[in-house]
């Protein structure tokens, strides 16, 4: 929570049109339907060319500019205003979206009642969509529009939304979420909504009809989302918006209740700004290890070695539109591993190093090669992952501890073993010559 | 139809819109073999106090028509609206379901809640461990009504409060705990090698030098003559020896092979000298004395 209300403080700067931009390319590309006009979403544009982003439009069935060249994505974000597009040029495919993504270039999709190409891709991304034509419908709060234009408010727990930030307006479908920890809710149904293809009081048997008989039942309740992020483990976002009227200027500009402006001006710039990998983007930029007392890397290292691990992560400041050392991750994990993780630990903040993480730490007694894992993993935010991989081996011959008081008698034998073929060198040197004496003493007896 | 701007005729029907409500709402828990358990009747302005509890082959009826209510606030006509919805909601967890309900032409809906087969609307139940109750039970689960028209205001309201049997947990997915701190492993050492107290250590090398007591006095006994002992070659080849000795010392605690052997090798051939030159000394002195 801290470190969204940290990060939230530096989207409120930017709130007031700060120049802002992407951790990854500026040059978007807008595949608007012919349907839509560039003027009905004026206020969204215009928002996103102020943060520095270079917008380039096209039609779904146009040859040009393609998303991709020889596999190479020739942006570096796509936004798709075409909900009712059902078909389009070569270049844009379910798998060339699935693709680009894996390229991280970072995809806006918006859905409609209409099923498209586009929508039974959705279902890629866990999320499962009503039967086509059933918009969301809710008559809470009771309105003058119509049922099909729900005020949803944006609630405190919305990831990287600017708090405060009054109730959006929203027309389209919702989708059911599934359990995948990628996928990011931004928005939830509210819980009187439900999807319908009924426009009179007549079409309540069709409605439960629908419940009965579907097997995922009825599509009702704040279990929907209508505006969903995910996070592909590449790197590419994506974000799953239920309708494309979220972004239009009608809607930005319209009251959600007496006095009110809704917030979608201000909501659609944040959900742009995490798609394209403005917030909630984290990168190690290098790790280090030694044993304690020295600085440089070993290539080795021996086994119950104090071993010291730092690695050095950032966070990506859109303000100043650069990375940015970042101390605010409570629950970092190294694991020292060797086919199964032998530790694991937090890795804490280091004092007075902003962006600095270290641990202190004993090698495991066995030896072997092991790695070690950092792979941090939090709803909403870029993965970290890095894995040096360090040999750790037995000591050598002359690695053991020496002089031990257990030797102390061997010591003594050695020394006097020493101390004995001296000695009775030097006696047996000193001493007399007795063969000669008794050769003389005989001599003289005879 | 995108613009909003448009008036429609609802904003006409809105400015007189009745409300919705119910009437003769009943709700009754029975037992599998058909004994009522409990029965309350039920209404918008007075909700139940006391949550309602099931056990696991329970069943549970809801009845209530749903009416019109009149600038009054008294119950008008039957009706049917577009919308008729049991939420279930659990305030804790937020796992919510959405039961629809059926209303026919008079305006009578029912429900019915049999726990042998619970329909798949209902939320998760898990068990949650509560200190104040000897067994662990389930949060309980906020039902309310949901009546949403085309035609009326609609209606959103508090009914009971239900406290279901538990039931197993909301599945997760297989990598949702990777996306969470993982329990900390901490490695266990082999005990570090221990040493035999010192004492025993110190008594096992006074064994070990005792002979020498012995030698020493032994020696001290016997009458000895060292003619040779003070002469210069002798002394020496004896400081050589020690020298010799000196150097082993000193490789186990320090030197390297390749040290010690060069530093032998020069002792060793300064050693060798002097013996040559002392055993020459002796034996010239042995013939000399013949």
């Amino acid at each position: 929570m801290a470190r969204w209300l940290s990060f939230l403080a530096q989207v409120a700067a930017f709130a007031s049109l700060a120049w802002a931009n992407s951790s990854t390319g500026d040059s978007v590309l807008v595949v608007l339907e012919k349907e839509l006009q560039r003027e009905q979403f004026s206020t969204f544009f215009n928002g996103l060319e102020e943060r520095g982003y270079q917008l380039t439009f096209r039609e779904p069935k146009a040859k040009s500019p393609a998303v991709s060249d020889a596999d190479i994505p020739q942006f570096s974000h796509v936004i798709l205003f075409s909900p009712t597009t059902k078909s389009y040029a070569d270049d844009i495919t379910p798998q060339s979206l699935v693709s680009l993504l894996a390229s991280n270039v970072n995809i806006i999709f918006t859905l409609s009642p209409t099923q498209t190409p586009i929508s039974s891709l959705a279902s890629e991304f866990s999320l499962i969509l009503p039967p086509p034509h059933t918009p969301l419908l809710s008559h809470f709060p009771p309105r003058d529009t119509p049922p099909t234009t729900i005020p949803i408010s944006i609630s405190a727990n919305a990831p990287f939304v600017t708090p405060g930030t009054s109730p959006i307006l929203f027309s389209g479908v919702p989708h059911a979420l599934s359990t995948n920890p990628l996928v990011v809710p931004f928005v939830h149904a509210p819980p009187e909504s439900f999807a319908a293809e009924s426009e009179s009081d007549g079409g309540a048997d069709a409605v439960v009809d629908a419940a009965e008989k579907g097997g995922e039942g009825l599509w009702a309740g704040s279990s929907m989302g209508v505006i969903t992020g995910f996070q592909t483990k590449g790197g590419g976002r994506a974000m799953w918006v239920g309708g494309v009227d979220v972004f239009s200027d009608d809607f930005a500009q319209s009251e959600v209740e007496k006095g009110v402006k809704s917030g979608n001006a201000q909501f659609s710039q944040d959900i742009a700004a995490w798609t394209f990998q403005e917030t909630g983007v984290l990168r190690i930029d290098n790790t280090t290890h030694h044993k304690v007392g020295e600085v440089s890397s070993p290539e080795t290292y021996t086994v119950n070695d104090r071993i010291v691990y730092t690695t050095h992560i950032s966070k990506y400041d859109p303000t100043s539109s650069k990375w940015v050392p970042y101390s605010g991750l409570t629950d970092l994990q190294l694991e020292f591993t060797m086919l199964d993780p032998h530790i694991r630990t937090a890795l804490k903040p280091l004092a007075g190093v902003p962006g600095a993480y270290q641990l202190t730490f004993r090698a495991p007694d066995r030896h072997g090669v092991f790695k070690f894992v950092i792979d941090y993993k939090r709803k909403g935010w870029s993965h970290l992952s890095s894995a040096i991989t360090v040999p750790v081996v037995p000591p050598r011959h002359d690695g053991y501890p020496r002089f031990l008081s257990a030797a102390w008698p061997y010591y003594a034998g050695a020394m006097s073993t020493s101390v004995g073929f001296v000695l009775f060198s030097a006696l047996w040197l000193a001493g007399d010559v007795r063969d000669g004496k008794k050769a003389k003493g005989k001599g003289k007896a005879e | 139809m995108r613009s909003i701007l448009a008036v429609t005729a609802l904003l006409a029907a809105f400015a007189n819109a009745a409300k919705l409500g119910i009437s003769s709402g009943h709700v009754t828990i029975s037992s599998s073999d058909k004994t009522l358990l409990q029965s309350e009747s039920i209404s918008i302005e007075k909700p139940l106090k006391a949550p309602l509890e099931l056990n696991s082959k329970d069943v549970l009826k809801l009845s209530f028509n749903v009416v019109e209510k009149t600038k009054k606030g008294d119950d008008g006509s039957a009706a049917q609206p577009h919308q008729t919805f049991l939420r279930f909601y659990d305030e804790v967890s937020g796992e919510e379901g959405i039961q629809p309900l059926r209303v026919t032409s008079s305006g009578k809906a029912k429900f019915e809640l049999n726990m042998a087969k619970p329909p798949p609307s209902l939320p998760p139940t898990p068990a949650v461990s509560n200190s104040t109750h000897a067994l662990d039970k389930p949060n309980p689960l906020t039902v309310s009504l949901i009546l949403g028209s085309f035609t009326h205001e609609p209606l959103h309201a508090r009914l009971f409060d239900l406290v279901l049997p538990a039931s197993q947990p909301a599945p997760s997915h297989p990598e949702e705990a990777s996306f969470h701190s993982l329990p900390e492993i901490k490695h266990t050492f082999r005990p570090d090698p221990t040493s035999p107290p010192k004492i025993i250590s110190m008594i096992g090398a006074g064994v070990v030098l005792a002979p020498w007591v012995v030698l020493l006095g032994l020696w001290a006994a016997i009458p000895q003559s060292l003619p040779f002992l003070s002469s210069p070659s002798v002394l020496v080849f004896t400081a050589l020896l020690g020298a010799f000795e000196g150097l082993l010392l000193w490789y186990w605690v320090a030197l390297k092979l390749g040290q010690v052997l060069a530093y032998g090798a020069i002792l060793g051939i300064a050693t060798a000298a002097a013996g040559n030159r002392a055993l020459s000394m002796l034996a010239s002195a042995r013939t000399k004395g013949m």
